[in-house]
């Protein structure tokens, strides 16, 4: 993480739970990550990771569905989680903005978007209305779209899908808001379109200096626009560092899974895709011990009763991670996958070189 | 619903008039033989008032009397007037030649000077017109005998269709070709002198017809353009001569003003009316009729509120109600007509009188009779003249004619078996293969008085299909078409026009009443001893004769079980408190307007 | 939009069209009605039954009286005259119609009210007490028979019968030109009665339909906007919500001008239904006639506002 002045969101062992007719839902246990001012956070994981309700949670937007939240969530010096109602309500919209997956289901359907973006404004502003149509007409322009004017005089169903989330990302900015968190902006986009909101959103940060958290399971969407990615799992975070690094030398046998699944132009064209086996476990039922060692190919029989901490990882600064494995191990297995063996043999590979390498340390 | 019951009871659709003090000077005898009959001193005993005994007078006079009716009027055309809601106001706005006191089943001179003449042979009868009486505004001027012709003759007219015209005037001569305009049959010698000039000698029938509403003198010169139209239009444009008038504008018109179709009606005192002509008190301003709403509420409405009274049907609850807490509101008047049960006396089972002693023996009439609200409003009937009609006594009275079938109201199994065995079923019970078809009608308290029925006639060991249909579908398609060979009728009954045997026998008896359509003769009494017999009565002028003519006919009917009796009716009325009514006991007690006043 | 508009309309006309032709063979087919009979009266005979078959010209083929008909109909607003008063068909039903007009709109704005506060309320608090014995209510209000309600309500709050004299019992309606505080008391008991099974039904239809608003993505957003609870609520849960329900109201009203029996019969409203009614029991046929044929009107009118006005709330029906 960058040094330096106070991060601008800095969420501390925040929990959620949820109780259920079925059982008590832990959708998040212990996270903690924060995002510096202009800076941008990818969150990553698959879904039931837990990565929207935190920042739900954040908005104070999981508050009316009987959960129950402990930790911090401290932003510009205020702990949200201590805030009534009426005092999120002014952040919400305001200095903290929100924009969701679908743009279609996500805008109302029969308002105006003209008249939705103005309503954005006058929720925390008192202006007049024509001005707050206005702002909604230059808002319009901001992201990107032609003839502004007419257009604000256009349902939702009446644009194109690219159209519809540009038109969300201008309500978000309505109000200038000083961090934008985007849960899967791109996930409902076409591939073409999906690099075109991606630019509006760096070029929007930049000209504003907005931070921006964007929540996705697509890594490659975080590989552009991200400064730092946590990964989560199974609602905790098992690695965190700056996406460099995470990209580059992942610590984490989930991480090595969600880059190893991912297509990728410059890998070998008979490199297969290798999936994470499994599904994402019950966050009623968790696995004991390591949430992730159903799944894990490396997985040694005692992973199934210690519960890995996020420690920061030997010899390399602000990257942590979760995992029982020794981290020289792991870096061997990552080496090995990043020439394309299958984790099978990596894992034999790298076992092979571990023992010799404690036979070294040991004997001689 | 039972109210719009044709022909029966409550559906309080005609008149009583005993006419015959009129005709004795013909023959000799005199006197009236109207007496309260017994079933009416049994209810005054138990402190409910009834017609035949109620004072004429008690109240104020002036101010506005509210009547709440459930139901809307026929016509208010006296030509067509046929249903004892009408009448009410028919008789209270317009003069017949002959009309009632309230307490009364004797016709007395209303627009007639005198009582009429008959002649020695009975086809002639002459009537003299009173003076002095004038119509309402437009038309104001006075009475001649040409507005009674004219009246009468426009019952002929299409455009009129009056009722009973063809029941009862078509012994006047040239009445069969008559159209409307003037016949033979009617001569005005001068202005104040009315002829009728009779084919056969059945005067007597004639003159009861005479207090019926067509005889109310009609302007020809103003209704002439009315009667013009198909139908015609003089019911929105009445004239009265009347103590009261429907309300009107100075054209005359009523419709809208004083009478809005379903809503309302409002009768006004009449400016021409002296009551130095007329025997009636005309104690009232004013009398608005609201029409609609639920039984039920209109009975509380009138019992509990002021100034108000009820003038048709009275729901059961109400008559209920009335009799056990406000007593002094309530009246009951006897003779209101009868139901029976109609069995096909020509094919089928029931053509054998034996099996027809048989099921009247059976019923339980008693359960029937409770099925239409007990012993406040219903007598067993254990024969045909009803109490009030002359003969009723002689026919019996209210114990009736001491034949075994007849002697348990209850229903007695061992007699209907011994009849149904004298009838050829040695068990006692019907063993042929016939099921039977049996039309009632549907409603309460029809559909529960045709189950008794039904199942009385399971018990008799016959199969039988009951279908239940609207009243008026009933009669115009099955009961009142032989061609539809229904087997039994249990749902229907009789009022009758005038207090005579004959207008209570005569239609629903006589062998050559039975029609191919329309037929009121529902079992088909085809009795060629009792049809003579019936012809000859019709002739006889003389109450007291007339009396033991129709007695003894009905007697040969109870012999021959020509029906299956079931209950007298009686009708309930109700006012308010500070109301002083007034009961025609010739109308089924219904309130009459010119004699109730305000206390 | 227009061409659907002009569309809707035309075809409208060709419904009452083909009502009218069925109205017509019904009341000259059926065996029960026989007009010439009916006009004449039960007692009368045959002779003056054929004079008037001819005067009412039913003796000419039924292709000609059909056509004089429908011509009555559709060019002069001749819809014929009463068997009995001799009063014209349409001049009843005008002087009825105001009544019958007072009684529903009236009603429907009590239980729309009521239907959507209670519906909403519940929808927001769901499963609280509230809203568990709010819909217990409308589930009995909804089981209530309508005439049943009436007379209860006359023998609790009517001011000559009742135990508590609070409104003007049956019988008091007045025009509203006429008195309007009297047409206005007159017409709160029944309002009541007439509204109360719709707010009932209205209420756990707005239930429903608010509930599955409110779980939409586009309220997730609106709170995300920082909008208050009662404007996420009420203009954007209670607008989504209403569509479906102002389809069905505009029917609802659509049939309830076609009179509504009951309710005048006990309150003694002089309106079309009780018309309507009193004709059908005395065979009255040519007012049956007038009012079937109104009542198909106002639903056939009713159906097409109903259509045009959801391409009006929901734009995205107006480009299909």
């Amino acid at each position: 993480m960058s040094a330096g002045a106070e991060p601008l969101l800095q969420v501390e062992d925040l929990r959620v739970e949820f109780p259920t007719e079925d059982g008590v839902v832990h959708a998040l246990d212990g996270v903690s990550y924060q995002v510096d001012r202009g800076a941008t956070l990818g969150i990553v994981g698959e879904s039931g990771s837990g990565k929207t309700v935190s920042s739900l949670t954040t908005m104070g937007l999981t508050r009316s569905q009987g959960a129950r939240i402990g930790g911090r969530i401290m932003f510009e010096g205020r702990d949200l989680l201590t805030l009534s109602e009426q005092e999120m309500r002014a952040v919400r919209g305001n200095q903290i903005a929100m924009i969701f997956q679908d743009p279609l289901s996500s805008l109302h359907p029969l308002f105006k978007i003209g008249d939705q973006l103005a309503e954005a404004v006058l929720a925390h502003r008192k202006t007049p209305k024509a001005q707050a149509r206005r702002r909604a007409v230059e808002l319009l322009e901001l992201v990107g779209i032609p003839e502004p004017q007419q257009r604000a005089q256009a349902y939702p169903h009446e644009f194109s899908g690219g159209m519809r989330q540009r038109a969300m990302i201008a309500m978000a900015l309505a109000n200038e808001p000083t961090l934008l968190i985007a849960d899967e902006p791109t996930t409902a986009l076409d591939v073409t379109v999906q690099a075109q909101i991606l630019s509006l959103m760096a070029r929007l940060q930049s000209e504003l200096g907005m931070a921006v958290v964007i929540i996705t399971h697509d890594l490659g969407v975080v590989a552009e626009m991200a400064d730092d990615i946590a990964v989560m799992y199974a609602g905790r975070i098992v690695e965190t560092a700056s996406a460099k690094l995470v990209l580059s030398a992942p610590q984490h046998p989930y991480t090595w899974g969600l880059l190893s699944s991912m297509p990728s132009l410059e890998a070998r064209r008979d490199r297969q895709l290798v999936p994470i086996p499994g599904a994402p476990p019950s966050l009623i039922h968790r696995p004991s011990g390591c949430h992730f060692h159903p799944r894990c190919p490396y997985a040694q029989p005692d992973h199934a009763r210690i519960d890995p901490r996020l420690e920061d990882v030997p010899r390399e600064p602000a990257h942590r991670v979760a995992c029982l494995l020794p981290a020289e191990q792991r870096r061997g297995i990552w080496s090995q996958l990043k020439l394309g063996l299958a984790p099978t043999e990596a894992n034999e590979l790298a076992a092979a070189q571990h023992a010799s390498a404690t036979r070294q340390e040991a004997g001689e | 619903m039972s109210a719009m019951m044709r022909r029966t009871a409550p559906a309080r659709r005609r008149g009583f008039a005993l006419a015959l003090a009129l005709g004795l000077s013909a023959c000799g005898s005199s006197g009236s033989s109207t007496s309260p009959s017994p079933s009416s001193e049994s209810i005054s005993a138990s402190g409910i008032q009834t017609p035949a005994t109620e004072a004429l007078s008690g109240g104020r006079r002036g101010g506005t009397l509210t009547v709440l009716n459930h139901e809307d009027f026929e016509h208010l055309d006296p030509g067509e007037a046929y249903f004892s809601v009408d009448y009410e106001a028919s008789y209270a706005t317009q003069r017949p030649l002959f009309s009632y006191e309230p307490n009364s089943v004797t016709p007395i001179p209303d627009m007639a000077s005198g009582p009429a003449v008959i002649s020695s042979d009975g086809k002639t009868i002459t009537v003299h017109i009173r003076h002095g009486v004038h119509f309402s505004p437009p038309v104001n001027r006075e009475v001649t005998s040409a507005d009674v012709a004219y009246a009468i003759e426009r019952g002929a007219n299409p455009n009129v269709a009056n009722p009973y015209f063809e029941a009862y005037f078509t012994s006047l001569e040239g009445s069969a070709k008559a159209r409307g305009g003037p016949f033979p049959g009617i001569t005005t010698p001068d202005s104040d002198t009315i002829v009728f000039h009779l084919t056969k000698p059945n005067a007597q029938i004639v003159l009861d017809a005479l207090a019926l509403p067509l005889s109310a003198p009609v302007p020809e010169a103003f209704a002439k353009k009315y009667d013009a139209k198909s139908p015609t239009e003089y019911g929105n444009y009445l004239v009265a001569t009347g103590p009261y008038m429907f309300k009107s504008n100075g054209e005359g018109k009523v419709l809208g003003i004083g009478y809005q179709p379903g809503k309302s009606a409002t009768l006004v005192r009449n400016p021409n009316w002296r009551s130095s002509t007329d025997f009636r008190p005309a104690y009232l301003d004013e009398i608005d009729i609201k029409i609609g709403g639920d039984t039920n509420v209109i009975g509380r409405q009138v019992l509990e509120g002021s100034e108000l009274v009820q003038n048709d049907a009275v729901a059961k609850s109400s008559v209920q109600l009335a009799y056990e807490h406000f007593r002094s509101q309530l009246q009951i008047s006897p003779g209101a007509g009868d139901h029976y049960i109609a069995v096909n006396n020509k094919r089928g089972p029931f053509a054998n009188v034996n099996v027809r002693k048989a099921f009247w023996a059976a019923l339980d009439r008693v359960a029937m009779g409770k099925a239409r609200g007990g012993s406040l409003v219903t007598d067993v009937m254990t024969h045909f003249l009803f109490p009030e009609i002359p003969g009723f006594e002689a026919a019996g009275g209210l114990a009736g004619p001491k034949v075994d079938y007849d002697e348990h109201p209850e229903g007695d199994p061992a007699i209907a078996e011994k009849y149904m065995r004298m009838a050829g079923y040695p068990s006692g019970k019907y063993t042929g293969a016939q099921t039977l078809e049996v039309v009632g009608s549907t409603g309460d308290p029809s559909s529960e008085v045709a189950e008794i029925a039904n199942n009385t006639l399971h018990s008799l060991g016959f199969k039988t299909k009951l279908s239940l249909v609207d009243t008026s579908v009933m009669y115009s398609k099955y009961c009142g078409v032989p061609a539809e060979q229904i087997d039994v009728c249990p749902n229907v009954g009789w009022g009758a026009d005038f207090a005579d045997g004959q207008a209570v026998l005569d239609p629903a008896f006589n062998g050559r009443n039975i029609l191919p359509t329309g037929n009121n003769n529902w079992g088909q009494v085809d009795d060629p001893t009792i049809n003579a017999a019936m012809d000859k009565a019709e002739l006889i002028i003389g109450t007291q004769a007339r009396a033991n003519a129709w007695a003894a006919i009905d007697r040969e009917l109870v012999a021959d079980a020509a029906a299956i009796p079931s209950d007298w009716d009686k009708e309930a009325a109700i006012e308010s408190k500070d109301v002083a009514g007034v009961g025609d006991l010739w109308n089924t007690g219904t309130w009459d307007y010119s004699f109730s006043s305000l206390k | 939009m227009t061409s659907y508009i002009v569309r809707r309309l035309l075809w409208g006309v060709v419904l009452l069209v083909l009502v009218s032709a069925l109205t017509f063979l019904l009341f000259r087919v059926l065996p029960t009605g026989e007009p010439a009979r009916l006009r004449a009266g039960r007692f009368a005979s045959p002779k003056v039954i054929a004079e008037i078959r001819n005067d009412l010209g039913l003796n000419k083929p039924l292709i000609v009286q059909f056509w004089l008909y429908m011509k009555g109909i559709f060019l002069h607003l001749n819809l014929g005259y009463s068997y009995y008063s001799s009063a014209s068909v349409r001049s009843l039903i005008a002087d009825r119609l105001p009544a019958t007009l007072s009684l529903t709109i009236g009603a429907a704005v009590i239980w729309l009210g009521a239907g959507i506060t209670v519906g909403v309320i519940s929808a927001v608090r769901r499963r609280s007490k509230l809203d568990r014995a709010s819909m217990g209510w409308a589930l009995a209000l909804i089981s209530a028979p309508e005439y049943w309600l009436g007379l209860i309500v006359l023998y609790l709050f009517a001011a000559d019968i009742g135990k508590l004299k609070v409104f003007p019992g049956a019988g008091s309606y007045v025009g509203l030109t006429s008195d309007p505080w009297g047409w206005f008391t007159s017409l709160i008991l029944p309002w009541l009665v007439l509204a109360a099974t719709n707010a009932a039904i209205y209420a756990r239809l707005i239930r429903g339909s608010m509930i599955e608003v409110m779980g939409e993505d586009y309220i997730r957003t609106a709170r995300a906007k920082g909008l208050s609870e009662r404007r996420v609520v009420l203009r954007h849960g209670l607008r989504s919500a209403i569509n479906p329900v102002m389809t069905i109201l505009g029917l609802d009203i659509g049939v309830l001008l076609g009179g509504a029996i009951l309710v005048e019969t006990v309150f003694d409203i002089p309106g079309i239904g009780r018309l309507n009614y009193d004709a059908i029991t005395h065979s009255d046929f040519p007012i049956v006639q007038g009012t079937v044929l109104l009542a198909a009107l106002f639903i056939i009118v009713a159906n097409i506002v109903v259509d045009i006005a959801y391409a009006y709330l929901d734009p995205r029906v107006r480009f299909s």
